[in-house]
């Protein structure tokens, strides 16, 4: 006897269950699978795969912003590609992406394990005050953060040179920001203050999830706090970790809102990243939304080929 | 047959005749009227436009659009660096837009876009044409056509802090190195650590257009008529950077003002730190004399560029977009923003000019009585007016403002020129690099 559970069918081999329409008739499991996936399915493909193809489309035309409104683009092959590569200035904007994603996902990962081992000691006061204190950041708009920390920076009336001065720890201000070979990491700050608290959440989630026994077991057989961290910690928390990596790579790749606040790519070309490069091309005179497609798409290619990297390489291996 | 050709002879002509008399009414009506008075024959519901946020001018205006013309018109307000963003998603969405804005840097652009109509033989053009300033005449014609109209006008100056200048006991500079001295006196006497703040901030009139004018005043330009560039060993252009950069490794600048921005320096000027401030758009002292903005108000005066005082001007403009509605009525708004209003009188010009200090792009608007009276409370409207004489637009200067690579080769301007002033790069290494990406730029 087959039971019935909100419609569906449980029979003895669950493939065969069935939904009972009102007219008596059924949907197989796999038509109810598309039914059920079907909107999510054109919901992403109208925001998200759509632009993905629309942009490769654009990519390989002139698209001016006479074109964008008439609707005819002329076809130019691989020319907006050979174009970015054929500019300096990607090409440094490529290499400031890539050491910006270096400091700002390392810095990330170290602090969010840190800090989350920190609140889940239920027993020091400040893992209370620390958890919600650290969503803080979460709640500010990033374009707002990147205003905040101008502040903070700025040469003439900023915070920190202010608090550092008052503390006699500096004797003249300091151009933070000002200063070439130092721009691009202190940029990374900001970003990493706004995107700190999603990594630390990650941590701490799965740092619920560890078994107390393991570190009983340990502490009879002696092992230090650091033993412990290094060899039970740390091997379990890797698949978090890599999750962490992939997501974050991407974003911070990805960066924008900080460069369109703190230093609009400047001093120089210091802080010039891929994501600043391409809405430069597309959204600033001369509104060449081709090149802008073309940059959009390389740095795409390449975080994917990061994520793959990274899923290859150590996700699989941990599995 | 015979009937047509009866109506051909008789009725043609008499029709002709009446119609030309009916025509003729309305005409000899309106030829009694000035340009700005005549309305549109077309109907319209509604007018839109696309500018630069500023106050309460644009709800102002389009209210005395309304009440003159009964025709409401929807304004997008946006922050200036954000604005030809706006413009152009607009245009490219298809949207409708009448009028906008532009700086005289992204016209060229605009016009190669086909974005702007022109405004040849539009009823007014012509007086318009003979009011022009100098300034205004050329931002505004494109291939001897007139695409714009003035919306406001500045001219690059000096500003000087009466009371950090009395303590190092000295008067306003006269020459560059008299400059240097002074700043190097108000270092060593701890009255300015950084004497000199720079307008020197990323953009086309802050960084670039403070080269552009100490170039131009020691009597350099950045291209020759034909377009060939003057950035070579030895240019005038050249030696003025590697001056300019001097100035921040000996520690005479600003190092806050590679962030600057008109009315960021403005306000950092404010503060009573340095001695002087420029050369610059003008208008910055309705912000630095303005007692509620300002800790040194009234302490702040207007100054020219040593030598024979040559400057550089230039002149922001409204335009008609491609994208309007109607031509006439869209003409009609265009004045209300950069011209007359239905009463015949320049109220956008001169509400910018008493309330902001713009100079206005009409000569009998700033030759009147009102407008000097208006300035006197930030600077000395003659001494103004003096340097506005000496000023040039600023495409003599860099013509290459009139082309639309201008503006990513302005782009490169501006990292190549941090570069020197933050001691990453030196003078040469710069423009040479400059004239290399000109031909890129020109190129692609």
């Amino acid at each position: 006897m087959n039971v019935e559970f909100d419609g569906v069918e449980i029979g003895p081999i669950a493939g065969k269950a069935r939904v009972k329409r009102s007219g008596g008739r059924e949907l197989s499991p796999g038509l109810l699978c598309v039914v059920i996936n079907l909107p999510t399915l054109v919901f992403l493909a109208l925001v998200l795969a759509y632009p993905i193809v629309f942009a490769g489309y654009l990519s390989f035309h002139k698209v001016a912003v006479g074109n964008l409104r008439s609707g005819v683009y002329p076809f130019i092959g691989f020319e907006n590609f050979r174009r970015i590569f054929a500019d300096p200035l990607f090409l440094i904007s490529l290499e400031n992406t890539l050491i910006f994603t270096f400091v700002a996902v390392g810095t990330e990962i170290v602090l969010a394990v840190a800090i989350a081992l920190l609140m889940s000691y239920s027993t020091i006061w400040t893992s209370r005050v620390l958890k919600m204190l650290v969503l803080l950041p979460f709640a500010v708009p990033p374009i707002a953060n990147g205003l905040i920390w101008t502040f903070i920076y700025s040469f003439n009336f900023g915070f920190l040179n202010r608090v550092l001065l008052s503390l006699g720890l500096i004797s003249t201000p300091i151009n933070w920001i000002g200063n070439p070979n130092s721009a691009l990491y202190l940029l990374a700050l900001p970003y990493v203050w706004r995107s700190l608290p999603f990594a630390i959440l990650l941590v701490h989630a799965a740092l619920q999830d560890l078994n107390p026994a393991l570190y009983e077991a340990a502490a009879l057989d002696g092992a230090t706090a650091w033993g412990r961290f290094r060899y039970i910690t740390l091997p379990l928390l890797k698949p978090v970790i890599v999750v962490i990596l992939v997501l974050r790579t991407s974003t911070a790749m990805t960066v924008f809102e900080e460069v369109l606040a703190i230093t609009h790519g400047g001093p120089g070309d210091a802080t010039w990243t891929a994501a600043w490069y391409s809405y430069r091309q597309s959204f600033a005179p001369p509104f060449d939304i081709g090149i802008g497609s073309a940059s959009a798409y390389v740095l795409g290619v390449i975080i994917a080929i990061c994520a793959i990297v990274y899923v290859k390489l150590i996700y699989r291996k941990i599995g | 047959m015979a009937c047509v050709r009866s109506l051909n002879r008789r009725t043609l002509v008499g029709s002709a005749l009446t119609a030309g008399a009916l025509a003729g009414l309305p005409w000899s009506a309106s030829a009694a009227e000035a340009p700005w008075e005549v309305r549109p024959a077309a109907d319209i519901n509604k007018l839109s436009m696309v500018v630069w946020s500023y106050g309460n001018i644009y709800s102002d205006i389009s209210a005395k659009f309304k009440a003159d013309w009964g025709v409401p018109v929807e304004a997008t307000v946006i922050p200036f660096p954000d604005q030809p963003n706006k413009l152009m998603t607009m245009y490219a969405a298809g949207d409708h837009v009448d009028v906008s804005q532009t700086s005289p840097f992204s016209m060229a652009n605009f016009v190669e876009q086909d974005v702007i109509e022109p405004l040849d033989s539009l009823p007014g053009e012509k007086e318009y044409l003979t009011d022009f300033t100098p300034l205004a005449r050329q931002a505004n014609m494109f291939n001897r056509k007139l695409m714009a109209l003035p919306f406001l006008s500045a001219v690059w100056a000096w500003n000087y802090n009466t009371e950090l200048l009395d303590k190092i006991n000295r008067e306003p500079f006269r020459t560059y190195d008299e400059l240097l001295d002074q700043a190097r006196k108000a270092k060593r006497d701890n009255v300015s650590e950084f004497p000199i703040l720079w307008v020197a901030g990323a953009g086309t009139e802050q960084l670039a257009g403070t080269w552009y004018q100490l170039t131009w005043n020691r009597g350099g330009a950045f291209f020759d008529k034909n377009g060939k560039p003057e950035l070579g060993p030895g240019s005038i252009a050249r030696e003025t950077l590697r001056w300019f950069g001097k100035t921040f490794a000996d520690g005479l600048s600003d190092p806050g003002s590679l962030k600057m921005q008109q009315t960021t320096s403005a306000a950092t000027f404010s503060a009573g730190h340095n001695l002087y401030r420029g050369p610059s758009q003008h208008f910055g002292l309705s912000i630095i004399n303005d007692p509620a903005r300002s800790s040194i108000a009234g302490k702040v005066k207007i100054w020219g560029s040593p030598g024979d005082g040559k400057t550089i001007g230039s002149t922001h403009s409204v335009f008609l977009t491609t994208a309007t509605r109607n031509k006439e009525w869209g003409w009609k708004l265009l004045q209300y923003l950069g011209g007359k209003t239905r009463d015949g009188k320049y109220t956008m010009a001169e509400t910018l000019a008493r309330t902001a200090m713009f100079l206005p792009g009409y000569t009998s608007l700033l030759n009147s009585h009102a407008i000097a009276e208006g300035w006197k409370k930030w600077c000395d409207p003659q001494k103004l007016l003096e340097i506005m004489g000496k000023a040039t637009y600023v495409g003599e200067v860099c013509n290459s403002i009139y082309h639309s690579w201008h503006l990513p080769w302005s782009d490169q301007l501006n990292i190549e020129v941090q570069k020197v002033l933050i001691g990453e790069s030196d003078a040469d290494q710069c423009c040479d690099r400059l004239v290399t990406d000109l031909k890129q730029v020109q190129k692609s």
